[in-house]
């Protein structure tokens, strides 16, 4: 009876979150694995089944692996990048109000620089593209060029220049994700028992040592969970990439990554089976990028 | 100033410093954002001319036209309401989903678990042909009722997977002391452990809140035959377009601006609250 | 090239409305211009039978709601909006008509038509446009014959066919059939400020030293000789240099890349018109318009930062609002590149384009050939050439309707030109992925990141690729 009304209870919380994904996420999901299998060009009633032909493709094109470095970069590079600036501002707003009085403190003003920070998480990415397009305009008018003007540099092509485009792009990236992750890892850090750091500061540990310490190491689920909400942002960098570099990664494809060329494939060149195996061999990367991670961090857990 | 740290005097020194990375990083956020705001009251050239140049009048033609034209009200409205049910839907089901993998064992508990966690790994414009088929199988293309199921389904995975994470590290003894006590799983999933979850659930609401506000490939291919259902993202999109082939571009500038200011007073308002959820948990 | 010699000059002008601002006899042709087909020649016979009635020739049901789908890009959706809808609803009082702008015209509409649920009436344009020959193979576009052979709204007596320039029939065709309707024409070559030059004493450049003089001469007043837009506009290049190398190796340059002849990209020609352009950057560039779109180009234009400048006579409207008094926009042939250039100095491109398709599996094709009926008529045309500043297809149309002085220049300029009109690239329709491929490559050669050989090699390669790609259907061309 008990054992029943377990398995009732846990059918009748699942069956409707279930459903949805399986109809609405699933199943067209499965369709774009079928297609990837196909030569389907988004308008035929025909569907030419071509094997694996397709992923035979893709291994001679030399954009796809042009794409996938460039993903792989940032895909390393954004979360990195991001959890460092947010660590060091978060631990500057909360802890770096110093130890005397009583306990730990935040900076003066924290509250107002925790909102300021969040600001550029509710922006559209169309807003982020059209604002940065302005900010780094490759002429004195650009906002950017605009100041190193002003001291007498010569004006930098931020998104003109292969080697310098991406890193502008992921600049802009961190930009907007610092915030959510000040919030978040504040959070974190506002729960870590203040006798902890008032013990460490009495044996005369500096900030910095608290840091590494004590901040860090309790942190570390939640950067965690910070790295893995950055890596899926990395997916949604491609809409930021079309309205600031164009829809081709330019200049060159340096800017282009794997999302980029799998909707100008499939969408302007109308080559959806091949685009759709596109999608497949993410998938199984993605895949197995997550596996490793996920075995190294569990790894960590059993040495701690 | 890493290396140099031992010591209390050098506090004044310090705090100074973090002041100043902290000052900068504000302007860094807010230089920009500012320039968006000012940029909607200047002419064209004076957008193409200067950039650290501040408009010569404070014109509002471009904030009616940006009215006008993106139609920001109601397309703001329709978000919001989008928006709300979807996050609300996803909370609901995405908890209840993640409550009973993340804490009953039965069989094919794990494979329902990563079914929902591979959602993560392919990307969604690939499905938007086969999503499109979908959906008007179900007689909901062009509603906002299709739009808020398909931002349940598509916000889930994450959900499950950030939700379950964080049920399994809630303490087991309170919810056994409910069952014990006679009340039923659900009621324990409600009134126990739901309070209990409240840091992680208040963070992946806003993770979704902004996922969903910021979404536009399904609405662009869910909603495009009926211009009156957009959301502000496809409003957006249209007048940076328009000011790409009109030139407006006080016009777009002013049309963003009125779509970030009401977000951030609405962030502003409930950050209190926010910042608090976030931090009342205990440490995991 | 072959032109129907017993059209004057005088009547082709007055056919697209440019009568009121050119006199005296000559030989200029806009149907010189024709890509496809058989230049003049007749149509095939329709395929449906129409009947009697001139009103409605289609047998309109004004029960039937029309659903009406317009890229909203440099002409707006007012003209249909206001225009050509109420047009319509004048003619079938009581219908509903159903109106959609959109830029994203292949992800909003792609899906529909799969489903069968097309709207009837599409301007199938902008960076999304949908390629109409998969369209077409899957039969979803009306055969526009029965529209062609209609009578005209404004002289029952006339067939349609005659009252638009020959240039529309020959790109009505997809794989034989008429199927898209092309509604404007337009001049492309280089744009200049004439008011500029005039005061400055500047004579436009006929040959390729003169074009360098000038550029010395602009630089030491801080001016740019020439400039285009890397982003969102690449294209404007990549037609300026297709052009220019039409312009030394004779139109057979692009027809042979048009139909993937085997190392086309590699002509003399196209190699001689890389080299100079690329040059031109090098020595009178700003490298900064690698990272500026067509409007802030064309902004800077108008600031008089730039001299010349590559696109068709759609800009002076696009930049309308933003025209300082100063700024009068006119038309540069591209000059001569060699001393034996295959087209004298003077060539330039006209041709049609804008397009707009009927849906045959749509829930009201007959209302959609109607309503291009009523596009084509004369104030259907008229109306748009006032909203838009830009001349439709339609004979005669724009008469009478005060032209802006880029559209009389560029009116001049045809005229000047004669016979040598410079043929439109139409691989950009057919194989958008090497267009594309083009649009990156060609900022790619201007940067001087590449050699003009490698770029010629690289798009080779690429078109030879797309040659290679059975999934992507073949067009040809004969002229």
């Amino acid at each position: 009876m008990v054992r029943l009304r377990r398995y009732g209870f846990v059918a009748g919380f699942l069956v409707v979150p279930v459903a949805l994904y399986s109809v609405f996420v699933i199943s067209p999901y499965l369709q774009a694995f079928q297609l990837s299998l196909t030569s389907w060009n988004g308008y035929s009633s025909v569907v030419r089944y071509v094997g694996l032909d397709n992923f035979g493709r893709l291994l001679a094109d030399g954009v796809f692996w042009q794409a996938l470095r460039n993903h792989g970069l940032l895909l390393l590079v954004l979360p990195i990048v991001t959890i460092v600036i947010a660590l060091f501002l978060s631990f500057l707003l909360n802890l770096g109000g110093g130890t005397r009085g009583a306990g730990m403190r935040g900076v003066w003003g924290s509250r107002f620089y925790r909102v300021v920070f969040f600001f550029p998480q509710v922006l559209a990415v169309a807003v982020v593209g059209v604002l940065f397009q302005a900010v780094y305009r490759p002429d004195e008018d650009g906002v950017l060029n605009g100041v190193l003007a002003r001291l007498g540099a010569e004006p930098v092509g931020w998104l003109t220049e292969p080697g310098l485009a991406l890193w502008s792009i992921i600049a802009v990236m961190v930009w907007q994700a610092v915030g959510f992750y000040v919030v978040l890892f504040s959070a974190g850090m506002a729960a870590i028992p203040k006798d902890y750091f008032e013990a460490a500061a009495l044996d005369g540990a500096g900030r910095v040592r608290l840091f590494f310490s004590i901040t860090l190491p309790l942190l570390r689920d939640t950067v965690q969970v910070g790295w893995i909400y950055l890596g899926i942002a990395a997916f949604d960098g491609f809409a930021l990439i079309q309205v600031l570099a164009g829809d081709k990664g330019e200049p060159d494809g340096a800017t282009t990554i794997l999302p980029v060329t799998i909707y100008k494939t499939a969408f302007a060149y109308n080559k959806v089976g091949y685009a759709s195996a596109m999608g497949v061999a993410l998938f199984f990367l993605t895949v197995t990028f997550a596996v490793l991670t996920l075995r190294t961090i569990r790894r960590e857990k059993v040495e701690l | 100033m890493t290396a140099r740290d031992t010591g209390r005097p050098r506090l004044g020194v310090l705090n100074g410093l973090s002041h100043v990375a902290l000052a900068v990083w504000a302007l860094l956020i807010a230089l920009p954002l500012l320039w968006t705001f000012l940029a909607s009251f200047k002419t064209n050239t004076e957008i193409f001319g200067d950039p650290l140049q501040l408009p010569g009048a404070v014109r509002l033609d471009s904030w009616g036209r940006a009215w006008d034209k993106a139609h920001i009200g109601q397309y703001m409205l329709n978000t919001v309401v989008v928006v709300f049910f979807g996050t609300a839907g996803t909370m609901v089901f995405g908890s209840m989903a993640a409550y009973v993998l993340a804490r009953y064992r039965f069989v094919g508990s794990r494979l329902i678990y990563y079914y929902f966690v591979a959602g993560l790994a392919f990307p969604v414009f690939l499905a938007l042909g086969p999503l499109f088929f979908v959906v008007r199988q179900f007689g909901l293309l062009n509603s906002h009722v299709g739009l808020v199921l398909v931002y349940i389904a598509y916000s889930l995975p994450f959900t499950v997977f950030f939700l379950a994470a964080f049920f399994r590290t809630l303490p087991d003894a309170v919810a056994e002391a409910a069952l014990i006590d006679g009340a039923s799983h659900t009621r324990t999933f409600f009134q126990i452990m739901v309070p209990m979850a409240r840091p992680g659930l208040i963070s992946i609401t806003i993770f979704n809140v902004l996922g969903q506000w910021n979404q536009y490939l399904l609405p662009l291919v869910l909603l495009a035959g009926d211009p009156d259902k957009w959301v502000i993202t496809q409003g957006i999109a249209k007048i940076s377009t328009l000011a790409g082939y009109e030139a407006d571009w006080p016009g777009l500038f002013a049309a963003l601006s009125m779509t970030i200011l009401p977000v951030m007073i609405v962030y502003i308002v409930f950050q209190r609250q926010i910042q608090s959820g976030l931090s009342s948990g205990s440490l995991k | 090239m072959t032109h129907p010699g017993e059209i004057t000059r005088r009547q082709l002008l007055r056919r697209i409305g440019l009568t009121a601002f050119a006199a005296g006899p000559g030989a200029g042709l806009l149907s010189a211009c024709a890509t496809a087909g058989t230049g003049g020649d007749p149509a095939p016979a329709p395929a449906v039978t129409l009947s009697a009635d001139p009103k409605n020739p289609f047998g309109v049901d004004a029960k039937k709601p029309l659903e009406v789908v317009i890229f909203s890009g440099g002409y707006g959706d007012a003209y249909a909006k206001d225009l050509h809808e109420e047009l319509y609803k004048k003619a079938f009082p009581g219908v509903t008509v159903k109106h959609t702008a959109t830029q994203q015209i292949g992800t909003q509409l792609r899906p529909r038509f799969v489903a069968g649920d097309a709207p009837d009436v599409l301007n199938n344009s902008g960076p999304e446009s949908m390629d109409l020959a998969a369209l077409a193979a899957e039969g979803h576009l009306a055969d526009l014959a029965p529209l062609f052979d209609a009578p005209s709204v404004d002289d029952p007596a006339k067939k349609v066919r005659d009252t638009v320039t020959p240039a529309v029939l020959d790109n009505a065709k997809i794989n034989g059939k008429d199927l898209v309707l092309n509604y404007t024409v337009s001049h492309r070559a280089l744009w200049y400020n004439a008011k500029l030059f005039a005061s400055k004493g500047w004579q436009v450049p006929k040959t390729w030293a003169e074009f360098t003089a000038l550029g010395d001469t602009a630089k030491q007043e801080g001016i740019l000789l020439f400039a285009y837009p890397g982003l969102k506009g690449p294209y404007y290049q990549l037609w300026n240099v297709l052009y220019t190398a039409a312009k030394i190796g004779g139109n057979q340059v692009i027809i042979d890349i048009d139909n993937l002849v085997d190392n086309a990209w590699n002509a003399e020609p196209m190699k001689q018109a890389v080299t100079a352009w690329a040059d031109i950057q090098a020595k009178y560039g700003d490298k900064a318009y690698f990272g500026l779109d067509h409007t802030q180009t064309q902004i800077k234009h108008l600031q008089n930062e730039v001299l010349f400048y590559p696109v068709g006579s759609w800009i002076e409207n696009e930049m309308e609002k933003d025209k300082p008094q100063d700024f009068e926009y006119a038309i540069a042939p591209i000059p001569d590149v060699t001393a034996a250039d295959k087209m004298p100095y003077g060539a330039i491109q006209v041709g049609v384009g804008e397009n707009f398709v009927v849906a045959a599996k749509g829930k009201n094709p007959q209302g959609g050939l109607e309503y291009l009926r009523l596009m084509l008529s004369k104030e259907g045309a008229r109306g748009f050439t006032e909203k838009t500043k830009n001349v439709t297809v339609v004979n005669g149309a724009a008469e009478g309707v005060d032209l802006p002085a880029g559209l009389k220049s560029a009116a001049k300029a045809q005229d000047a030109a004669g016979q040598n009109i410079i043929t439109e690239a139409r691989f950009e329709g057919w194989y958008k992925e090497l267009f594309d491929y083009g649009t990156e490559q060609i900022n790619v050669v201007m940067a001087g990141r590449i050699t003009p050989e490698k770029f010629c090699a690289n798009m080779q390669k690429k078109a030879d690729a797309v040659k290679k790609d059975d999934s992507v259907a073949k067009q040809t061309r004969s002229q």
